[in-house]
């Protein structure tokens, strides 16, 4: 093989670098598909996925997330692998990929392979390469376990079909939301060519499927299915337009998930924002719980957020939000309610929905049994009856309920952020039409706007 | 009427035993209970009652449980059986009671206002969660002589429910599994079954007699996990509540 490898750079080096690269792709779950061990090889797959390290971001370890190289002919603005960069380059070869995984896999450190690239020479050369470490990996070291890989937009389709059929997921990045912030921030690539390998991803999981049906033991094309990944703030989109994206994805390209990365300026590049309160990640934060409730709740994208209310507010829950501009529908009855419903009531998860289900079969449910299904009382008690009976006297009244929800403090999963928000409850003001950030807040909590 | 209290031996067997004889009492459930190990407090007008656990008693237990409540509430009361909490015996032997009285016993787990069954499906929940844990968490070390060794500290007794999974993953490899709180271990011989020990002697020094290439390997994890923090997300309380210091003692990546 002829690509450029640093011959004296040991694997240890190599390790750094390109995890480095690609730690900021934040698609690392393990998840979507079930298999045994053949007993011929080494793996298997949980359909849950399995968490197995956490670092000091918090984020979870379960794949062995690199890059192939991080030589990249492209140069998009927010990429640190960009080629106008002046970053140490390197590749692994496919035996080094195979070994390292081998090596932590049988650990245990490790679910599985992420393996994504910098584009080098062209889209083709880089999807053969990691054609050949995935056929490597599953044929010679008859590795069974989990396998993400990156499809390269503009790679040869017989290419990303083959490869397709060696890995679990596949997933290609749409990146920035709109066309118009992707020819801004990444003028080399078109979203026709981004779109195009998603369309061909879901047809191939489609007459797999069917395949299946047909003939047992025909290969499976990526049977955990695709994922893809929007970057959070680097470009003025609001989230509506997010939502309304992850929606027609969900929908029209049938993925399994969309991840929502917050923006995190390494370039330093004029076309990109300053974010000097660090990436936005309390909206990152709502937008996943957004995309929780299209994806197990029931919600519309169109329910949640509107062209005059085109982001999320910064102190409630989308649910909560969503429940409050609703209240006509509440309080619900809990021994009634069909399920679909009790998914709406805020403090009131999936799993709480089903266990209400079956408990209130064998009985009827009062308030402390509620507590012990596991649903959130605080947050729950505005909108529900309990055979008739509210919990206390509350009034089913917005400002009162908002009031109320505010000094339940909301458990965010990054600290820094808790007390400012907590603190700026002081004001009753939730109707925010633009998104103050973090910095915002801290100053507004200081007396400085 | 006095109340009865069952001494039963803590383990499947002794509690299956105690719930046998407890029926065979033929008298009122409310009125039995079920104790595990030595009685702590002496009640006044309480009678107690020692059980010697017997294995086929315990079977004809299981069976009724399996045909009458399911398959699935029958693993539920073994997870929660494995739980380190010692009311663990009264809520199973509760909710087996429960059960047998409903018109569709496998239902039972969904009966969540009564508080025995909603104790066992905690219990059940708590050990599943750390299987769930240590199916990640639990880290294997190379020896010298090419077994995989791994050393966990449960709270619960979980090894025969974590066993199954990793002999599926590396079911061409040697490996063993050991409960540092419990001293007993997982044994699996390349392509073969499984196997539990107990009562046997930990030889430290084989086990820390590693492979040539074990140390790197470790190394290299430790540099990648190190690697892969985003430092403008840093936040290491979010890594503690998911990732709790009691399993990080045994994570080669978090050895100063």
């Amino acid at each position: 093989m002829n690509y450029k490898v640093s011959e004296e750079m040991s694997v240890m080096e190599k390790l750094g670098i390109l995890t480095d690269a690609a730690k900021y792709d934040v698609a690392c779950t393990s998840s979507g598909v079930d298999r045994k061990g053949s007993g011929s090889g080494m793996g298997n797959t949980v359909a849950g996925g399995i968490c197995h390290s956490f670092s000091a971001d918090g984020r979870c370890i379960s794949l062995l997330k690199i890059l192939f190289t991080n030589e990249c002919i492209y140069d998009c603005k927010y990429c640190i692998n960009r080629k106008s960069n002046d970053v140490v380059r390197t590749s692994f070869t496919p035996d080094e990929v195979c070994e390292l995984t081998m090596g932590f896999y049988k650990r245990n450190y490790i679910e599985g392979l992420f393996l994504s690239s910098g584009i080098l020479y062209n889209p083709d050369f880089t999807m053969e390469l990691i054609y050949q470490t995935l056929y490597k990996l599953r044929r010679e070291h008859r590795f069974q376990g989990y396998i993400h890989v990156k499809a390269i937009p503009g790679a040869d389709p017989f290419l990303i079909q083959k490869t397709g059929l060696l890995a679990d997921r596949m997933s290609v990045n749409l990146e920035l939301p709109t066309a118009e912030g992707l020819s801004r921030l990444a003028p080399n690539k078109h979203r026709k060519n981004i779109l195009a390998p998603m369309r061909q991803i879901q047809n191939g999981i489609k007459s797999s499927k069917n395949e299946i049906v047909l003939y047992k033991n025909a290969p499976r094309f990526v049977p955990a299915g695709q994922s893809t990944q929007l970057i959070v703030g680097a470009t003025p989109e609001n989230d509506y337009q997010l939502m309304t994206v992850a929606e027609n994805l969900y929908e029209k390209f049938e993925l399994k998930r969309v991840f929502y990365s917050a923006f995190v300026n390494v370039n330093e590049d004029k076309e990109l924002p300053a974010l000097p309160g660090g990436p936005p990640l309390l909206r990152e934060h709502r937008l996943y719980q957004a995309d929780w409730l299209l994806r197990f709740y029931g919600f519309k994208a169109g329910e949640l957020l509107s062209e005059a209310r085109p982001n999320f507010n910064i102190l409630l829950d989308p649910k909560a939000d969503w429940a409050l501009r609703h209240l006509e529908m509440f309080p619900v009855e809990v021994n009634r309610a069909d399920y679909q419903l009790l998914l709406r009531i805020p403090g009131i998860g999936v799993k709480s929905a089903q266990r209400i289900v079956m408990a209130r079969r064998s009985s009827f449910l009062s308030f402390p049994d509620l507590k012990k299904i596991g649903v959130v009382l605080k947050r729950a008690l505005y909108f529900i009856t309990c055979n008739g009976k509210m919990m206390y006297n509350t009034k089913i009244e917005e400002d009162y309920i908002t009031r109320n929800l505010l000094t339940v403090k909301e458990k965010l999963p990054f600290d820094k952020d808790g007390i400012t928000y907590k603190q700026l409850s002081l004001f009753d003001d939730v109707g925010f039409t633009m998104q103050p950030n973090i910095i915002d807040t801290h100053k507004a909590v200081l007396g400085q706007m | 009427m006095e109340e009865k209290y069952l001494i039963c031996e803590d383990s499947l067997e002794g509690i299956f035993t105690g719930i046998y004889k407890a029926y065979s009492l033929k008298e009122d459930h409310s009125r039995l209970h079920i104790q595990i190990g030595e009685e702590e407090n002496l009640r006044l007008f309480a009678e107690y009652i020692p059980i010697v656990p017997d294995a086929g008693t315990a079977v004809r237990v299981s069976r009724t449980i399996q045909r009458e409540l399911g398959e699935e509430t029958y693993i539920s009361i073994c997870r929660a059986l494995a739980s380190m909490d010692k009311q663990k015996g009264e809520a199973v032997y509760k909710t087996v009671v429960c059960g047998l009285q409903m018109q569709n016993g496998r239902q039972v787990m969904g009966n969540l206002t009564n508080p025995y069954v909603h104790k066992v499906f905690e219990l059940n929940r708590g050990t599943n969660n750390e299987v769930l844990h240590l199916m990640g968490f639990l880290r294997f070390q190379e020896l010298e002589n090419g077994i995989l060794f791994s050393k966990i500290g449960p709270k619960n007794n979980i090894l025969t429910f974590l066993a199954p999974h990793f002999a599926d993953r590396l079911s061409l490899l040697n490996f063993v599994i050991y409960d540092d709180i419990r001293g007993i271990f997982v044994v699996h011989p390349a392509s073969k079954d499984w196997y539990l020990v107990t009562n046997a002697e930990i030889d430290s020094e084989m086990m820390e007699n590693y492979s040539r290439e074990e140390l790197e390997y470790q190394e290299l994890f430790t540099y990648f996990c190190h690697k892969i923090a985003i430092k403008e997300r840093k936040n290491l309380n979010l890594q503690r509540s998911m990732l709790p210091l009691r399993f990080q003692e045994y994570m080669v990546e978090f050895r100063k």
